[in-house]
């Protein structure tokens, strides 16, 4: 047994292990020292670089703060005495069983300026004036991917959320109400500190994740993240310096791999934090 | 549980509807446009099909390659689930019960594979895999998918089989039992939550995953449905009733299997991903 997994696992381990480890910057089979760092730091590279970064720096922020303030409120809702409680819960899950990249597709057919059904139906209830070619805007695109994303995404934190609620013993809640509680006393005394190492689990993972989005940006606005760049993330400005596509500043491997190296270089001190989090809880648990 | 007053019930339940309906109506739209003319999308994209044209499934499933994604889908995901259950739970099985040094450089070693999206070492993988000639194979996106699931797996199964006391292991070695027997009749039937968990979280995870067929795969007769989906959409951008044809057909049977399904696949969703 002990040799079966030395000699099946072990490899596979390793090679995933070694794979992240090892220097990447072998692509183009010539040693070029720091070069390629020094490239996608300096000049037309460096504007691209930092234009994709902050974008998903943005996608952070603006992302994380909908999936867990929405994620929160609705998991409040269904945690509340109500019926069909579960007939909600099932149907948010709906959309994350969708592979993010046709949910992707699905939202470029509905957000057609011309015919795509939102701006169809912001006419029809009268709000034609708030129509917008929701992925055409360089200034809209970014935030109207965010808003797909939460779309898709937000049933998961709702359900993390709400299970995290559910776990609270009830007698605090009975003893909160024979104190004379209101809701919303119980909700930020009682549910918001007994859940917040849900949230601070989950907005580790949301950081780590908003580094690595592209699926959805692919979907959307495709490899060149138009309009004019305004929806470039690193993953789509990796794979366009890495694999090739028209218009990339720079095509080569060596290159792209300086990228993941510092992607790799944002998200380690958040993944080291979770790793640590989770081996914590689990001696704990 | 919280206790609501009339108002907030009432709140609270158009609130839910309201985002039920957010959630719902871009399905149905879906629905009634994929079986539409093109010109009647263009004309009445909101309201219902006047007639239900059939071809368009029938065109999208063949120009889509729909068929031929789903086929390479499920084998890829099949076979990868069945090697990620039964690759992990023997790691996790022998640095859980059996004595060893070492026993914890391996946990934190898999650790470490947890805490690093296996995306950003795509360029290794691909140079590995195209030095050994599995670039553009469907073997060669188990071979990933397995490495890349097999952290979490080992996680989420040595939490449980930590669980399982030693006394029981212990008991069955002295009847004779070899640590072969112990893990598959002992200790695995114990464990079956946890199976189950790792076996939905990877299988959504390979069934969603689009970046690594995007990469590795560029022959048509090996995309899976995601990138399928994907080239379709490249190939008839403009032929919306088909697009959405194609959409409802590779979307359906996901969904009606969640539908079935709900309680084990948002079990297993939530825990996998918080464990």
């Amino acid at each position: 047994m002990t040799i079966y997994s030395f000699i099946v696992i072990y490899p596979l381990i390793s090679s995933l292990v070694l794979s992240l480890y090892r220097w990447p910057g072998v692509g183009e089979r010539v040693f070029v020292g720091l070069q390629n760092f020094r490239t996608i730091f300096t000049g037309a590279f460096r504007t691209e670089l930092f234009n994709a970064f902050f974008h998903n720096v943005y996608f952070f922020v603006l992302n994380t703060s909908l999936e867990l303030g929405l994620g929160f409120l609705i998991a409040i809702m269904l945690a509340s005495k109500i019926r069909g409680a579960k007939i909600f819960r099932t149907l948010t899950f709906i959309p994350n069983m969708i592979p993010i990249v046709i949910v992707g597709f699905m939202w470029r057919l509905f957000l057609n300026p011309q015919v795509g059904l939102v701006n169809q139906f912001l006419q029809t209830v009268g709000l034609g004036g708030l129509a917008r070619p929701w992925l055409g805007d360089a200034d809209l695109a970014l935030t109207t991917i965010i808003f797909v994303n939460v779309w898709r995404n937000l049933g998961f934190y709702v359900l993390v959320i709400l299970a995290a609620i559910l776990d609270i013993p009830n007698e605090l809640f009975e003893a909160a109400y024979i104190d004379g509680a209101n809701n919303r006393k119980v909700v930020w005394r009682i549910i918001f500190p007994l859940t917040f190492s849900t949230f601070r689990t989950l907005a580790i993972l949301l950081f780590i994740w908003s580094f690595n989005i592209f699926d959805m940006v692919y979907a959307l606005t495709g490899v060149q993240a138009g309009p004019f760049r305004s929806t470039d993330v690193l993953g789509t400005l990796f794979y366009r310096t890495a694999f090739g596509g028209l218009g990339a500043a720079a095509v080569d491997m060596g290159l792209g791999a300086s990228i993941t190296v510092f992607i790799f270089a944002v998200v380690m001190p958040a993944s080291i934090l979770y790793v640590y989090l989770a081996e914590r809880r689990q001696r704990g648990a | 549980m919280l206790r609501l007053n009339r108002f907030e019930t009432i709140l609270f339940y158009a609130l839910l509807i309201i985002y039920c309906l957010i959630i719902l109506v871009p399905f149905g739209n879906m629905l009634m446009n994929s079986s539409k003319s093109l010109r009647e999308i263009y004309m009445t994209p909101f309201g219902f099909p006047e007639s239900f044209m059939t071809q368009n499934y029938v065109q999208a499933w063949q120009r889509g390659n729909i068929g031929t994604g789903y086929r390479n889908s499920a084998l890829v995901a099949g076979v990868s689930v069945v090697s990620i259950v039964l690759l992990s739970s023997m790691f996790a099985f022998s640095i859980s019960k059996l004595k060893f040094g070492m026993r914890r450089f391996f946990f934190m070693y898999s650790m470490l594979g947890l805490a690093f999206p296996a995306r950003l070492a795509i360029i290794p993988i691909f140079l590995l895999m195209r030095s050994v000639g599995l670039t553009n194979s469907l073997i060669g996106l188990v071979i990933i998918y397995v490495a890349v699931n097999i952290p979490f797996s080992v996680f989420i199964l040595k939490n449980f089989i930590d669980g399982v006391p030693n006394e029981l292991a212990e008991a069955a070695t002295i009847d004779g039992a070899t640590p072969v027997q112990v893990y598959w009749n002992v200790v695995m039937p114990l464990v079956k939550p946890a199976v189950s968990i790792v076996a939905i979280v990877s299988f959504v995870n390979i069934w969603n995953d689009f970046f690594f067929p995007l990469v590795f795969i560029n022959d048509r007769s090996k995309a899976t449905i995601t990138l399928a989906i994907s080239t379709f959409f490249g190939e008839y951008g403009h032929q919306w009733h088909l697009l959405f044809a194609g959409l409802v057909l590779a979307i359906a049977p996901t969904i009606i299997m969640f539908v079935i399904f709900s309680r084990q696949f948002i079990a297993g969703m939530t825990q996998g991903a918080i464990k």
